[in-house]
């Protein structure tokens, strides 16, 4: 019996699908590197059926892909060999919320904004919050660890995570610190399937912890001429405001977004560099953002600034660091997602950006990032002439070299974007040869027969 | 040419606003609050004439508590020259701020007025109008576009039907609506010049608004939605369409 033909007899009939448009969809997601191949698409609504399905897995050797919202950029939930989808999309619910404990009980396959708007209707609010919020889903966000642009603030998805039901890749079940704040007793296996990247087991349900509602946000964009003193005006922002983002982006990437979304750019004089800074609206807040950008003038780290007069405003200025990644799609980006020590940003930086104008002088580069986080987003952009292979090609031989450029400061190959199969490769220059050894021994337990989500992460 | 542009005070266009629990108004207790969209729109107006040589000076005022002066002081770094803030902590509705205006029009002997619409808290869109019936000045409402020419000032209004153009003889009141012009983001180093900017404080007292003034009996939320049904196919959809005698 084929594979799509067992799992339509285990499984209600409803859920599972062999449909060209479902096998493409399904099989891809915001990589557009591997073609999709997938043999077959269940979505389950309950984790009984995922239980199931993973048991079958195991019982007739057929890889499975745990899949979310597909807005992934690691190719980490890309279907290219054969797979069986496992989309947690229809186990959206919201099953409980607890104002005591400040946490809510949710299915995978709650979408991140819908998260986020039952929390704000609670009074609270989820802080995890990046541009592709409306599509990712927190199945997704937990198995990549999802950060974003308030990590300054409340920290990464793992931050949020207090308990989790999984199905192993052995097809067991298991409820994962039942939702504590305090829970000393041993391994915290919790941990360990977030940012696991559907290797270890499918997570089917989380416990995440609420955040008190944020005051009304007071928005600053400032032209920075030199990239070294984005950091300066960090620190002195840094002393002044508790920062709930901290931002930075090139002005090749702001023109772009303008003309893409005909936004006006803010400043009437572009800079080379700017820096998108979010802190609390309260009394004093505005003259302290004055005094704050007075200072970097006069140390001559800022040429010019705008602020916003009002919510709506500030959600006008976020939108040319929030279209981004989107507007860049356009040109087939290579997407290096890598991170520092905040301190050492600036001598990374100087060796990063002669290593880009030695190796892609014919290639445009965007960066933009999290850099209150140390967290840069490096994009090459592919010219219109090369093929994809050529392109592709040229990208993964200069990702050793920066791999190398890490590995002397301490940074780490993915910051925020997952491992999947873009950088599996590239492993070796964060983590050493003794730590993907463990991580192999921790996949077989958890997988013994590999069954899911064979080749990502680790070869 | 001397241009005012009145600005008032409102809640936050994107505040989710709460009805008071006994009824008596909108809870302002800690809620941003920002300039009426319309007027930011309307000095936008005023500043693009001026950078194009038609007006030579734009006055922004505001009635309101002493708060107030903090949107007065947004206006002014966008670029308008000087700032009136009549002080006053009693809720002014549309005749009243109309007279205050007019009065504040003869005193700076002013060559148009350049208002918003309407102001989104209380949404009465009557003050530009009413301006204009006691100055006894031509009036061009919702305001698209606006040329001013040789003592004239031709506006495209929008109406119903589509695109109305007013020529109007100046002095005029005008006020603007929401396609007229996008304004500008507020520059920091324009906040710390218009520090320094002159701003006038008026007392109440020096006006008469003493005309009768509406009562608001209560206020409350809007009746919450239905929820809505789904059907399982289009049938059923025609079905219940039918039924409610829709189709």
């Amino acid at each position: 019996m084929n594979i799509p033909e067992l799992l339509a007899e285990a499984l209600p009939q409803d859920c599972v699908t062999t449909e060209a448009w479902a096998l493409q969809s399904y099989g891809c997601d915001r990589t557009t590197i591997w073609p999709a191949q997938a043999v077959a698409v269940v979505r389950p609504r309950h984790i009984d059926e995922v239980q199931r399905c993973v048991q079958l897995a195991n019982e007739h050797g057929f890889a499975v892909v745990p899949s979310g919202g597909r807005t992934g950029l690691s190719g980490g939930a890309v279907a290219s060999n054969g797979e069986v989808v496992l989309s947690l999309e229809r186990m959206n619910r919201i099953v409980d919320f607890d104002p005591v404990d400040a946490s809510v009980r949710v299915e995978a396959g709650v979408v991140t904004a819908q998260l986020q708007d039952y929390a704000r209707d609670k009074g609270l609010c989820y802080p995890v919050d990046f541009a592709a919020a409306g599509s990712s889903q927190i199945g997704g966000n937990i198995s990549t660890n999802a950060g974003g642009i308030k990590v300054i603030r409340y920290g990464m998805t793992r931050d949020r995570v207090r308990g989790l039901s999984v199905v192993t890749g052995k097809g067991e079940r298991l409820e994962l610190n039942r939702g504590l704040l305090k829970n000393n007793t041993g391994y915290d296996f919790r941990h360990l399937f977030v940012g696991s990247e559907g290797t270890l087991g499918v997570i089917c349900e989380a416990t995440l912890a609420l955040a008190p509602a944020p005051a009304d946000p007071l928005v600053l964009v400032l032209g920075v001429p030199r990239f070294a003193d984005v950091l300066e005006v960090l620190a002195s922002f840094r002393q002044r405001f508790s920062l709930s983002a901290f931002e930075s982006f090139s002005d090749n990437g702001l023109r772009k977004v303008c003309a893409a979304h005909r936004l006006a750019t803010p400043l009437s004089t572009p800079a080379a560099y700017y820096a998108l800074i979010e802190v609390d609206e309260c009394d004093g807040a505005a003259e302290q953002a004055v005094a704050a950008f007075e200072y970097c003038v006069d140390q001559g780290w800022v040429s010019d600034g705008v602020i916003s007069q009002s919510l709506g405003q500030a959600a006008e200025l976020w939108k040319l660091r929030e279209y981004l990644s989107e507007t860049l799609a356009a040109w087939t980006p290579y997407k290096n997602d890598i991170s520092v020590a905040v301190s050492r940003l600036p001598a990374f930086l100087a060796e990063a950006d002669a290593l880009m104008a030695a190796r892609y002088p014919d290639c445009e580069v965007v960066w933009y990032g999290h850099i209150g986080d140390g967290n840069l987003h490096l994009n090459i952009l592919k010219p219109e002439r090369w093929s994809k292979d050529d392109f592709l090609a040229r990208c993964s031989a200069v990702t050793d070299e920066l791999g190398d450029l890490l590995v002397r400061h301490g940074g780490s190959i993915s910051a925020e974007h997952g491992v999947g199969l873009l950088k599996r490769d590239y492993l070796h220059y964060t983590r050493s040869p003794a730590e993907i050894e463990l991580m192999r021994g921790m996949k077989a337990l958890f997988d013994p027969r590999g069954v899911l989500n064979p080749g990502k992460l680790i070869a | 040419m001397k241009a005012l542009v009145p600005i008032k005070r409102v809640v936050d266009y994107n505040v989710r606003i709460r009805v008071k629990g006994d009824g008596t108004g909108v809870d302002l207790n800690g809620v941003k609050m920002s300039v009426n969209p319309f007027d930011e729109i309307a000095n936008e107006a005023a500043l693009k004439l001026k950078e194009a040589g038609v007006i030579s000076e734009v006055v922004v005022v505001t009635i309101g508590t002493a708060k107030a002066e903090d949107q007065l002081r947004s206006e002014l770094a966008r670029g308008a020259d000087r700032g009136i803030h009549v002080v006053t902590d009693e809720e002014i509705q549309p005749l009243q701020a109309a007279r205050i205006l007019a009065e504040l029009v003869k005193r700076e002997n002013a060559d148009v007025v350049i208002a918003g619409k309407q102001a989104i808290d209380d949404d009465n869109n009557q003050t530009p109008q009413m301006l204009a019936t006691l100055l006894d000045w031509p009036q061009a409402t919702f305001a698209s576009d606006i040329k001013i020419d040789g003592g004239k000032a031709t506006v495209q209004r929008e109406i119903d039907a589509g695109a109305e153009t007013l020529e109007v003889d100046l002095p005029a009141v005008i006020s603007a609506d929401l396609r007229l012009n996008e304004p500008r983001f507020i520059k920091l180093p324009d906040i710390m010049k218009a520090k320094r900017k002159p701003l006038d404080k008026v007392e109440l007292s020096e006006f008469d608004i003493d005309v009768p003034k509406l009562e608001v009996v209560s206020t409350s939320n809007p009746p919450a939605r239905e929820p809505g049904r789904m059907v399982k196919s289009v049938e059923e959809l025609v079905a219940a369409l039918k039924d409610k005698g829709l189709v």
